[in-house]
């Protein structure tokens, strides 16, 4: 028969599909009957099937899918339930592992998936983020890059606007954090103030809260405060029209609006804004000129997807400029704004930025707690599976369906997860505050008032219950029930490798763990103790006074050094451990007689002659500033610029000039290297020219004494010699230190993830120890009868586990000293990785497994035989 | 009887049974119906019917051979039980007291 002689395939499989089974047969019979005889007639015997196959769809003749089976599913569905729940009430011990296992890994999965979330939401609030990009410079030497800088020249903004038509505007924001305030006679300094083009506001999306739109920002000498800034300045919202007092000697500024506060995930964040044209008086010459790059630079596409064209044209645009030699050694290129906060990391970025190495170090964690938590749960469940055998043998026998006795399974993963998360949620709740400042998150809203976290929360949720219960569902509902009801089953092998694969799983992960926190813990001490070329203890800095008052400063000296508590007394324009913006940077700085000029990149601030004997910096050559030596423009230089200069005894240097900023300057001293910045980064070429009165900071070196009298008595005699400006001080190896802060608080995060899963991964363990010495009962009993001792049995009992211990650090070894590697290269002063690092951390895992596992086993080895032998 | 009472359709099909006695079968009862009232006679009506008079007890029913026509399929021959046999002739008898109670002029001759 051909084709067109038989009924439709899809016909009959439908028409098999809904009828009773007991009458498909002859009816299908009938019916290819009929067709045959239509066929032969010549009629339409196709459509004639269908309506008869359609009209067969009656009460009488369908089978019964409905009924029946729906309706016993719902009651295996309450069953299963009801079952599950007198199952986790009897086994106290496996579900208590598993719900505290699975709470642990959940809750520690939230909070780090939640942290990575905001972190990678920079700039999300702006809906123009995607179409933004920020352009830096990058300094060379040939071709070799020497430094990045994401600071640019005041020009650049205009030009590019006018040449590039795929940008379609673009903003500067000039850090003028220098510029201190007069609001009704209080001085104000240190704050963050940014001078920018009009169009910031609407290219970073600060809507106005007050004031008007167009004329924002247009003209001259005009500020703009955020909402929280004016608060705490004005102590009130309605200050349109007011005027605040900038530079002395110029106009004052109009508030002419209010914007919203940065939120906490912009990497720009301010508290007011001044015109930019405010500061033309300062950048007149800067706007023309080649020599200043201290402004950022915002563009705005046209549309996102021309930024690889952008990305082009600029790369011909500053070969170009450097062509015509406006800029010999450096070049331009952009980065979107999204990436600035996890992947930009030049000088002068507006904030120390995230880091996606560590977020995707913490993700990745996240991961590995959560899955030792659902290995947890895997391993011990088909542990068990002794136990469910015979359930499952009988269920089968009674006539269960492999569906049915899955789902039963799947509802008890479901159950233990779904109690896990309500747990997980308290936790969640109590520890938020906890977690908030372990991390430093800034956020206007409380966790569990986000959507996004009831999404990961139900997500995670799904997730795990589908991985935790898919695996006892598929192995325990294969048993045969024949084999297990007659008894001969007790454990398939096949099983017992995956247990033991999955627990070196998990203890490759806590060894992995326990190893990298010993590291972070290792390398932040490191950095704390490491010889920063200087004394940074006892020294209290404050902020100098407002440049009206600085001519007190003699007389404030020297009664502050008639004091006993106080040594002495610096004043300069940086101290260590402050932002890179303190200090100016100049490319090029070369020795006069110098063979060959060298690309490189200076950092220059001004310090007076007390300043390098107040912190103990120690001269290698040369002498200290003084006011004695008559040398017009005397400079010291530290150790890291000979370096850049190619000379090798500083000795060399002294009383040779440099020229530089349009003057010559003579070397004076050579300073040791110490740590400007942190001991992250590698030192810095530096230069320091000599002061007598202007600087930011002043630094006070204490005596032995009670540090809180001593704050008190510099406060009082600051305050008498310098009325109006406030008194900020900050104690200089906190300060310091505080660039740690994200390093600690990744150590704390690691310290508190291990912990965890070492916690989860022995609770694992707990529980596997106890099911084979439960399942060995009688064996232990029999050889205690034999006469074996205490120990051997203990050693019989855990040698399996141990080794398990054993094999995963070795597994974890390799993969463990690849990433601390990685890790540990983004440090310029790093510790080396020792055998200690790894030894200790094994040692401990090892030390842990053991007292699990023996917490287990003492019992029953000290166990009376009797006990495990009389009942058979 | 009314508890035994017989549709009208019902009463076609039992009577179409017992016409083709040992060969009733889905489709044959289909053509003799069809050849006999010249009426249209849809699968679906009459397997429902049969499997209620089957469920009634008025039929039985078992599976023949199977045969290479009909693709393998095999027939499931009906026969009349005597329950079934009892209830058409009730049926029978009740049409006929009926037709006898009719007065004669109103069919007229």
């Amino acid at each position: 028969m051909n084709k067109s002689e038989q009924p439709p395939k899809l016909l009959i499989r439908f028409f098999r599909w809904y009828c009773n089974p007991d009458y498909a047969e002859d009816i299908e019979g009938d019916l290819l009957e009929r067709f045959e005889k239509r066929r032969v007639k010549g009629k339409a015997a196709k459509w004639l099937y269908a309506i008869d196959v359609f009209g067969l769809l009656r009460p009488g003749i369908i089978r019964n899918f409905k009924k029946t089976q729906k309706l016993s599913n719902m009651a295996m569905i309450k069953n299963d339930i009801k079952t599950s729940l007198r199952l986790i009430k009897k086994e106290k011990l496996y579900s208590g592992i598993n719900i505290v296992g699975l709470t642990a890994g959940f809750a520690i999965a939230l909070l780090i998936l939640f942290y990575v979330q905001f972190e990678s939401s920079y700039e999300a609030y702006n809906p123009n983020a995607d179409k933004m990009v920020r352009i830096t410079m990058d300094y060379l030497d040939g071709e070799t890059l020497v430094d990045q800088d994401c600071e640019t020249y005041h020009v650049l903004g205009p030009m590019i606007k006018d040449e590039f038509p795929e940008i379609q505007d673009f903003t500067r924001a000039f850090g003028v954090d220098d510029m201190q305030l007069r609001i009704e006679d209080k001085y104000l300094r240190g704050l963050k103030i940014y001078a920018v083009d009009q169009s910031f506001l609407s290219l970073f999306n600060y809507p106005l809260l007050q004031g008007n739109k167009k004329s924002a920002l247009a003209a001259p000498n005009q500020i703009i405060f955020t909402e929280s800034a004016a608060i705490k300045y004005f102590g009130t919202t309605d200050i349109l029209g007011k005027t605040v007092i900038g530079r002395e000697s110029y106009p004052p500024l109009e508030v002419v609006g209010i914007v919203p506060d940065s939120p906490a995930n912009t990497h720009l964040k301010f508290e007011m804004l001044v015109s930019y044209s405010t500061m033309k008086p300062e950048l007149d010459e800067r706007e023309s000129e080649w020599n200043s790059n201290d402004t950022f630079t915002y563009l705005q596409l046209v549309s996102a997807t021309q930024y690889s064209l952008f990305e082009k044209n600029l790369a011909a645009f500053s070969n170009r400029l450097r062509e015509e030699d406006f800029i010999p050694e450096e070049r331009i290129i952009s980065e979107k704004i999204t990436d600035i906060h996890l992947y930009s990391d030049k000088s002068y970025e507006a904030e120390p930025n995230g880091d996606a190495t560590t977020v995707f170090f913490l993700l990745g964690v996240a991961l590995m707690v959560i899955i030792i938590a659902i290995v947890n749960y895997i391993n011990l469940s088909t542990a068990k599976s002794l136990d469910r055998a015979k359930e499952v043998g009988i269920r089968k026998v009674i006539g269960s369906s492999m569906f049915q006795l899955r789902m039963r399974f799947f509802i008890e993963s479901l159950l233990m997860n779904f109690i896990a998360g309500l747990a997980t949620l308290i936790i969640v709740v109590l520890a938020w505050n906890w977690f908030r400042d372990l991390t430093g998150l800034v956020l206007s809203h409380e966790i569990y008032e986000t959507s996004f976290f009831w999404s990961l929360f139900l997500s995670l949720l799904f997730i795990s219950t589908l991985l935790s219960g898919s695996f006892p569902a598929f192995i325990l509902s294969s048993f045969q029930p024949v084999t297990v009801l007659k008894g001969k089953y007790t454990h398939s092998s096949s099983g017992v490798f995956l247990r033991k694969s999955l627990v070196v799983f998990q203890f490759c992960i806590a060894i992995f763990l326990l190893i990298q926190t010993f590291t972070a813990t290792k390398q932040l001490s490191y950095m704390q103790q490491k010889d920063l070329g200087m004394k940074t203890e006892q020294v209290l800095v404050v902020r100098a006074p407002h440049n009206k008052q600085i001519k007190n400063l003699g007389p404030f000296k020297t009664d502050l050094l008639s004091q006993a508590d106080f040594r002495s007394v610096a004043l300069s324009s940086s101290v260590p451990g402050q932002n890179t913006g303190d200090m100016s940077s100049t490319t090029n700085i070369n020795l006069k007689d110098a063979i060959e000029e060298r690309s490189n990149n200076f950092f220059i601030y001004r310090i007076d002659s007390n300043f390098i004997p107040t912190l103990e910096m120690e001269l290698v050559a040369g002498d200290n500033f003084s006011q004695n030596n008559n040398i017009e423009i005397p400079i010291i230089v530290n150790e890291e610029a000979l370096v850049q200069w190619g000379i090798t005894n500083p000795e060399e240097v002294i009383g040779k000039q440099s020229r530089f900023w349009g003057r010559d300057n003579t070397i004076v001293g050579v300073v040791k290297n110490f740590h400007q910045i942190s001991v992250k980064s590698d030192h810095l070429a530096m230069i320091f020219l000599h002061t007598l009165k202007y600087g930011d900071y002043l630094s006070v070196r204490l005596n032995n004494g009670k540090i809180l009298d001593q704050v008190d008595k510099l406060e009082k005699t600051y305050s008498r010699h310098f009325p109006n400006s406030p008194f900020d001080f900050f104690f200089l190896d906190q300060d310091f230190d505080s660039q740690y802060k994200s390093d600690l608080q990744f150590q704390q995060a690691f310290s508190v993830l291990s912990l965890f899963a070492i916690l989860i991964t022995c609770l694992g363990l707990f529980g596997l120890a106890s099911f084979t010495v439960a399942k060995r009962a009688k064996e232990i009993g029999i050889r205690k009868v034999l006469g074996a001792s205490v120990s051997q049995i203990i050693t019989l009992l855990s040698k399996d586990f141990l080794l398990l211990v054993i094999i995963s650090s070795l597994v974890a070894f390799p993969m463990t000293y690849l990433l601390v590697e990685q890790w540990l290269s983004q440090y310029a002063y790093r510790i080396d990785v020792s055998f200690w690092l790894f030894a200790i951390p094994m040692g401990i895992v090892l030390l842990v497994a053991c007292l699990t596992i023996f917490s287990r086993t003492f019992k029953v080895s000290n166990a009376n035989p009797v006990h495990s032998l009389r009942d058979e | 009887m009314g508890k035994h009472h017989l549709g009208e359709f019902e009463e076609v099909v039992m009577l179409t049974v017992a016409i083709l006695t040992n060969d009733a079968y889905g489709f044959s009862i289909i053509e003799e119906m069809e050849n006999r009232l010249n009426r249209n006679v849809s699968i679906g009506a009459l397997q429902t019917v049969l499997r209620r008079l089957e469920k009634k007890g008025y039929l039985t029913s078992e599976l023949g051979e199977s045969t290479s026509i009909r693709g393998g399929k095999r027939k499931r021959f009906f026969t009349l039980t005597s329950s079934g046999k009892k209830v058409l002739q009730e049926t029978k008898e009740q049409r006929m007291g009926l037709w006898s109670a009719v007065p004669e002029f109103v069919f007229g001759k």
